[in-house]
């Protein structure tokens, strides 16, 4: 950031108090991928359409759902880049933290400091907001966790959410179909089937993606056969 | 003299039924001189997890105000106390970080977990922890309190004998070390509160 | 080879120190004031390297000056004591400062407090402290003389017995000490 031309915030407010570049970003969030979450009595499961732009792309080496901790991840919606430098960011700073307390970092606390990292890109010189939100999946102390981080670096916590090209009908169908003390299997039935909803397509177990936090406290993404199986049972 | 012996003064404690002790001897010298005799050595970090610290007077102070701002952070950021198993990884960390130019001091770490179990630690300049269920020592008389603290100790014991316990082991090992002594304060931690008590030692 | 002493009485605090500025074997000055007036109630009496000494403290000295003049109010004695500690031992591991202090002051809610510093940062609030050699003359004077809340006529018998002991017993030669006293009306010298 040499010329001083852009050594002020690309951030400003409009005169009706908007951050208009903000707003952009959470249109490439509208634009990107659907990913949804929802949280089980026993569990969190994070899902996301894996959507490649030509059938000769190798679908198995694209990864929307990251893992954080063992015990946390992470799927977005929007700019992919935007996204590994964040994931990037959030397993640091949860290392640094085991390093000082030898403890793993509670959800919130993550959260936390990933929403201080994309908040700091609006009000920084010369830098751009983040173009994707998180849907952050964990199991702490305190029990199973679902936040969404926004460009904005302002984050909720949900019972069960959708982000992307096809949140406003997800999130409608999660309204309905979401009860409180749902097990973890029928919240990945619920999941598979709200982004069936929304598809363009034939729904495979290679264009989506899901991530499964179960008692055991380890996040995982699950296998393509063991999607299949899903997808299977869900017929 | 070491730098570790420059100011005398030493710290135990003990783990009973449900319930911690700790107590640290009250003498502040410059070497064989003595300069007072209500130093302060065992900090209270909250109500379930007192922090002792030997050595060097001026780093038991840098340590401790150190570790009040560290544990106060922690307390507004996560709402919730430090448990004294986190607290001893942080003590850790903070002495290895100086770990070419290190505090001389040994802290010794007494708390009851969430679940009301007693917990020790203790820990040597560099941050090389010791976790025991029975005691812990630390100072420049540590050898003489490891002996006096086997010979006395006795598991499971109530608040009360438990206060007998590690005020006869404090004040055998004390009065044969001629840079600690003036004075013992004992705190005992049950899960009902904290209690502080003063014993008189052999005044030299 | 300084001498210093402070002891809190009735409302006021007592300090004394020697006048001799010597280098070596050298008596360079007869007439030094070793005791420094931080601000209208607090006296900070330095013995140690010269240099240092100087520096030192007069960094402290226009330190608390500039907080009074920043917020307007003088911050307490205990809050000096400790921000002088906390230089200290920030200096210790990177250019030690061979400097021993007592810091004296009268304080509008705690009274008269003596904080004795080292050159470590070993920071300690007592009723009375000395530094240097005279000091294992003086607290042994002092132990047994001093009492709580004395008036300023029997502090000041107590502290012309404790300087005589050095005078008598200390090898070098300190003929002259400067007594101050602060209360809450501010600093007078009481010359000895």
């Amino acid at each position: 950031m040499g010329e001083s031309d852009y050594s002020f915030s690309l951030t400003t407010f409009s005169p009706s108090g908007k951050l208009v570049q903000i707003e952009y970003a959470l249109n490439a969030v509208s634009a990107g991928a659907t990913s949804l979450g929802i949280k089980a009595k026993n569990g969190v499961v994070v899902a996301t359409e894996k959507r490649m732009p030509s059938s000769l792309m190798d679908d198995s080496t694209l990864q929307k759902i990251s893992l954080i901790t063992d015990n946390i991840g992470m799927v977005y919606s929007g700019m992919g880049p935007d996204s590994r430098v964040l994931v990037r960011k959030a397993r640091k700073q949860a290392q640094a933290y085991f390093r000082v307390y030898h403890e793993q970092i509670p959800v919130s606390q993550l959260v936390r400091e990933i929403a201080s990292v994309m908040q700091e890109f609006t009000q920084s010189g010369g830098v751009r907001p983040f173009g994707v939100s998180l849907l952050v999946a964990g199991l702490d102390e305190d029990g199973s966790h679902l936040y969404q981080v926004d460009p904005s670096g302002s984050y909720f916590a949900w019972k069960a959410s959708a982000i992307g090209k096809n949140m406003v009908n997800a999130k409608t169908f999660l309204e309905k179909r979401y009860t409180d003390d749902m097990e973890l299997e029928d919240a990945i039935h619920t999941a598979i089937l709200t982004l069936k909803e929304g598809f363009e397509g034939q729904i495979t177990e290679l264009n989506i993606e899901l991530g499964v936090l179960g008692e055991s406290g380890k996040f995982r993404t699950l296998t393509a056969a063991e999607v299949k199986d899903y997808l299977l049972e869900i017929e | 003299m070491s730098i570790l012996e420059y100011n005398g003064g030493c710290v135990v404690a003990m783990a009973g039924k449900e319930c911690v002790a700790i107590a640290a001897d009250r003498r502040l010298g410059i070497q064989l001189q003595t300069l007072a005799c209500d130093a302060n050595r065992v900090f209270r970090m909250h109500d379930k997890l007192f922090l002792g610290l030997t050595g060097l007077m001026t780093d038991i102070t840098s340590l401790h105000n150190s570790f009040d701002f560290k544990l106060n952070m922690y307390s507004m950021r996560e709402g919730r106390l430090m448990s004294p198993q986190t607290f001893s990884s942080l003590v850790a960390s903070t002495l290895y970080e100086k770990r070419f130019g290190p505090y001389f001091s040994e802290p010794v770490i007494a708390g009851l977990n969430k679940d009301n179990t007693p917990f020790l630690c203790a820990m040597d300049l560099l941050g090389a922890a010791a976790y025991a269920d029975d005691f812990v020592v630390s100072g420049t008389c540590a050898e003489s309190l490891f002996g006096t603290c086997e010979t006395f100790y006795r598991p499971d014991l109530g608040p009360d004998d438990l206060f007998e316990t590690i005020s006869q082991a404090m004040l055998s090992a004390l009065d044969r070390d001629c840079i600690s002594g003036w004075g013992v304060t004992v705190h005992i931690i049950t899960p009902e509160g904290v209690t502080a008590k003063s014993l008189k030692a052999r005044m030299d | 080879m300084d001498s210093i002493i402070a002891l809190t009485g009735d409302g006021f605090v007592m300090c004394a120190a020697d006048m001799t500025n010597a280098r070596s074997i050298v008596v360079m000055k007869e007439d030094m004031d070793k005791i420094m007036e931080l601000d209208r109630h607090r006296l900070l009496c330095m013995a140690g390297e010269p240099g240092d000494v100087a520096q030192f403290t007069e960094y402290v000295q226009k330190n608390v000056h500039l907080y009074q003049l920043r917020t307007g109010v003088s911050q307490s004695t205990r809050a000096i004591a400790n921000f002088t500690r906390n230089e200290l031992a920030k200096s210790l591991r990177k250019n030690p400062y061979s400097v021993n202090l007592l810091l004296g002051g009268y304080d509008q809610h705690d009274g008269p407090e003596v904080f004795y510093l080292d050159y470590l940062g070993t920071l300690h609030k007592m009723p009375f402290s000395a530094q240097g050699y005279c000091a294992y003359f003086i607290l042994a004077t002092l132990d047994r003389y001093y009492k709580p809340n004395m008036s300023e006529q029997e502090a000041l018998e107590v502290m012309r017995k404790a300087i005589d002991e050095v005078r008598i017993r200390f090898l070098i030669k300190q003929p002259d000490f400067l007594i101050k006293v602060v209360d809450k009306n501010g600093i007078r010298t009481v010359s000895k």
